[in-house]
């Protein structure tokens, strides 16, 4: 079993006159598969990139490394969050539904990684 | 405007023998397109009791069109209490006690509003929101 040690930091030194400066962190216990760091071009056509059948609890990290486009992440056919120019998600996932991507347009390059708890 | 930096790091050191895992991302907030701001946080904490299937985030009026972040921590201290997220329903994983959880969120999409259930004890929970857009409502009459 590995651990994987998650750290979020938000920073801002004008948002308001108060300072944010917010640290959180995490210890996550992995027992099954990992996708390593990896990248892909998309397109306008939907690309599954995690199969739920495939994967059981785990850990998702998503960048759109793209300077200018968008991308849309979605969740089976109902939910999805638009992941902009630059942006990085990480989050849990059940593996009860794909997670699916696509471009706004062209082919922006999505990095991802997976780790299964 | 003001500028906002997130910045996400995940690292291992045995994950795989030999090569240590070191991730690092970091995104500044910006509105809809490209420009830099933030123009408001809301944030708080809240007990959500087992089986209580609670409305975290609701979805905004379709005009609503700034980029928004949301971050939820599981703050129980307790290993057997998670809550599960849904995304108008769909749920879309667990938070275990000390997970947290960063992700854009679609608040002009009327199907998007964010939920949360507690599987197991009464989870105590942390969230906050990041909106790039905002106007003050008028003042009522």
């Amino acid at each position: 079993m590995a651990t994987l040690t998650p750290t979020l930091t938000l920073n801002s030194a004008d948002a308001t006159s108060d300072t944010v400066n917010f640290s959180v962190t995490d210890s996550l216990n992995v027992t099954g598969d990992v996708v390593s760091l990896s990248r892909v071009a998309l397109s306008t056509s939907d690309l599954t990139l995690f199969a739920s059948a495939s994967y059981s609890r785990s850990y998702v990290y998503l960048k759109n490394t793209d300077s200018s486009i968008a991308m849309d992440i979605d969740f089976g056919t109902t939910a999805s969050f638009n992941l902009a120019a630059g942006e990085f998600a990480f989050f849990p996932w059940h593996g009860s539904q794909n997670i699916l991507a696509v471009a706004d347009s062209g082919t922006p390059v999505l990095e991802y990684a997976l780790w299964e708890a | 405007m003001a500028t906002t930096t997130a910045t996400v790091s995940i690292s291992s050191g045995d994950l795989q023998p030999g090569n240590n895992l070191s991730i690092n991302a970091s995104s500044t907030l910006m509105k809809t397109g490209l420009t830099t701001g933030m123009e408001l946080m809301e944030m708080g904490n809240a007990e959500v009791a087992k089986d209580y299937e609670a409305q975290l985030f609701s979805d905004g009026p379709a005009t609503d069109n700034g980029a928004y972040w949301i971050y939820i921590c599981n703050n129980s201290t307790d290993d057997t209490y998670y809550i599960e997220y849904k995304v108008h329903e769909t749920t879309i994983g667990a938070l275990y006690a000390g997970d947290w959880m960063f992700v854009p969120y679609n608040a002009s999409d009327a199907d998007a509003e964010i939920e949360v259930k507690a599987l197991n004890g009464t989870n105590k929970i942390e969230y906050a929101m990041f909106k790039t857009a905002w106007t003050l409502p008028a003042a009522e009459a």
